[in-house]
């Protein structure tokens, strides 16, 4: 029965899980876990540099994401942007609050669910979106890029940036615009649609 | 800063989605936005942009005991009675009842002091009010709430007022706001049916600071503000420094 219901939960799709999760179903915590630890840990590390504090920031995520569930918009992205937004988020506060720089059951049985692919071609899938979108960013310019993830990965703010690379506020802004638009230009290019 | 317009918020939006702002500016983004909703949706879409960063790392495979871990924490919570969770927002405000009457008789002191507003405020939090003023004249203001918040930061001279916006939405501009120590910030609560949602942050810009608070007062029975660490609290932490019954 158990394992049962466990296939059904690694059906759902993160949207019904999050449905569930707001009734207090662990089970659709623990699917939904699963499903997206590895990028929040991988963002996480990205981040934090150092594999106990990006598991700290990976737990804390992920109890803000139970705590939050019902807070979830569909509408304004989807789940696991959700998620990473929420583990990038708290990795920022984190990273600037340091000083270093080192820096539903029956719901479940009764609803038809809305199918998620099988989960080898999940993970063939997000393996392929995470190749285009190192792709996508292996088309900017160095100096564009570089700016891109100091704010991003390192949570320095704009006008550190622009101190730390000598640079104008102006040029700072014009390279995280540019930068952005390029990615958005390559997808374009590709014809095909950003992953969400 | 120069005043948050649709020039500025251009300039900034980028940095904004990349989280490349300071908190100060943050806020000034994040109220311009409860004022203008119509220009979420190109946040949205950056957002959907900047959101493929976080994919790009490589992958690493998180630990057993990690999983274990979250489980057990999130098994724990759910053990517990609910009521216990949270701090019943009834008890937790309910120290402040003696201080509507206080709150009430101040009043009138508030609503004088907020006439005095084009002469004390400055920078991003002048910026605001300016935008508050624009969209009560436009008529896009539903309500102007002079609240009388109780609390000890009243105590100590603090002013508040919500302006209520017909999207729901509303922003609080606190002036002369006591210190808030290093490495904590104001955060805002509106209780619903005794539970505490979060619903922004209070970054000072000297004495004074405002937010858009991002959850809809429709419904709620109180708004709140505690000190909790830098970066808010998914729950309060702290008794409140303002307090305002709805």
């Amino acid at each position: 029965m158990f394992v049962a219901k466990n296939r059904q939960y690694a059906i759902l799709a993160d949207e019904d899980l999050m449905s569930l999760m707001e009734g207090g179903d662990e089970e659709a915590f623990a699917a939904l876990y699963d499903r997206h630890s590895r990028a929040a840990y991988s963002l996480s590390y990205r981040m934090m540099g150092d594999r106990q504090a990006a598991e700290d920031l990976t737990q804390d995520a992920f109890l803000k994401v139970w705590r939050s569930a019902g807070g979830y918009r569909s509408e304004r992205g989807s789940v696991r942007t959700w998620i990473l937004s929420i583990a990038h988020n708290r990795g920022i506060d984190q990273l600037r609050s340091l000083a270093s720089r080192r820096r539903t059951q029956d719901r479940v049985e009764q609803s038809a669910p809305r199918s998620q692919p099988s989960e080898a071609f999940a993970e063939t899938w997000r393996n392929r979106q995470r190749e285009q979108i190192r792709e996508a960013l292996s088309t900017l310019p160095e100096e564009q890029l570089k700016i891109l993830e100091l704010a991003y990965f390192s949570g320095y703010t704009h006008v550190e940036i622009s101190n730390l690379m000598d640079l104008p506020l102006g040029t700072v802004k014009g390279r995280m615009r540019l930068g952005l638009k390029k990615i958005r230009e390559y997808f374009d290019q590709e014809n095909v649609a950003i992953p969400r | 800063m120069s005043p948050m317009n649709d020039k500025s918020f251009e300039d900034v939006k980028d940095a904004y989605v990349l989280g490349a702002l300071p908190n100060d500016e943050r806020a000034t983004v994040e109220a311009y936005l409860a004022l203008h909703p119509e220009r979420q949706a190109e946040i949205d879409d950056l957002v959907g942009i900047t959101g493929l960063l976080a994919l790009a790392p490589p992958e690493y495979e998180p630990s057993a005991d990690l999983r274990r871990r979250v489980l057990d924490a999130v098994e724990s919570e759910s053990a517990r009675p609910r009521a216990a969770r949270r701090r019943p927002a009834s008890s937790w405000l309910g120290r402040f009842a003696g201080l509507r009457s206080v709150a009430l008789g101040a009043a009138a002191v508030l609503v004088v002091g907020l006439l005095s507003w084009n002469v004390l405020l400055q920078g991003d939090v002048h910026d605001l009010r300016g935008q508050v003023e624009e969209a009560r004249s436009a008529g896009e203001a539903q309500e102007t709430r002079e609240i009388a918040f109780g609390g000890t930061w009243v105590e100590q001279g603090a002013r508040a007022e919500v302006t209520a916006l017909k999207d729901d939405r509303a922003i609080l501009v606190v002036e002369d706001m006591p210190s808030i120590p290093e490495g904590r910030t104001g955060q805002v609560w509106v209780i619903n049916d005794e539970k505490p949602e979060p619903s922004g942050l209070l970054e000072p810009s000297s004495n004074m600071a405002a937010t858009a608070i991002t959850t809809p007062l429709n419904n709620a029975d109180a708004i709140a503000v505690t000190v909790e660490p830098a970066g808010g609290s998914d729950e309060p932490t702290s008794d409140p420094v303002l307090v305002q019954e709805l």
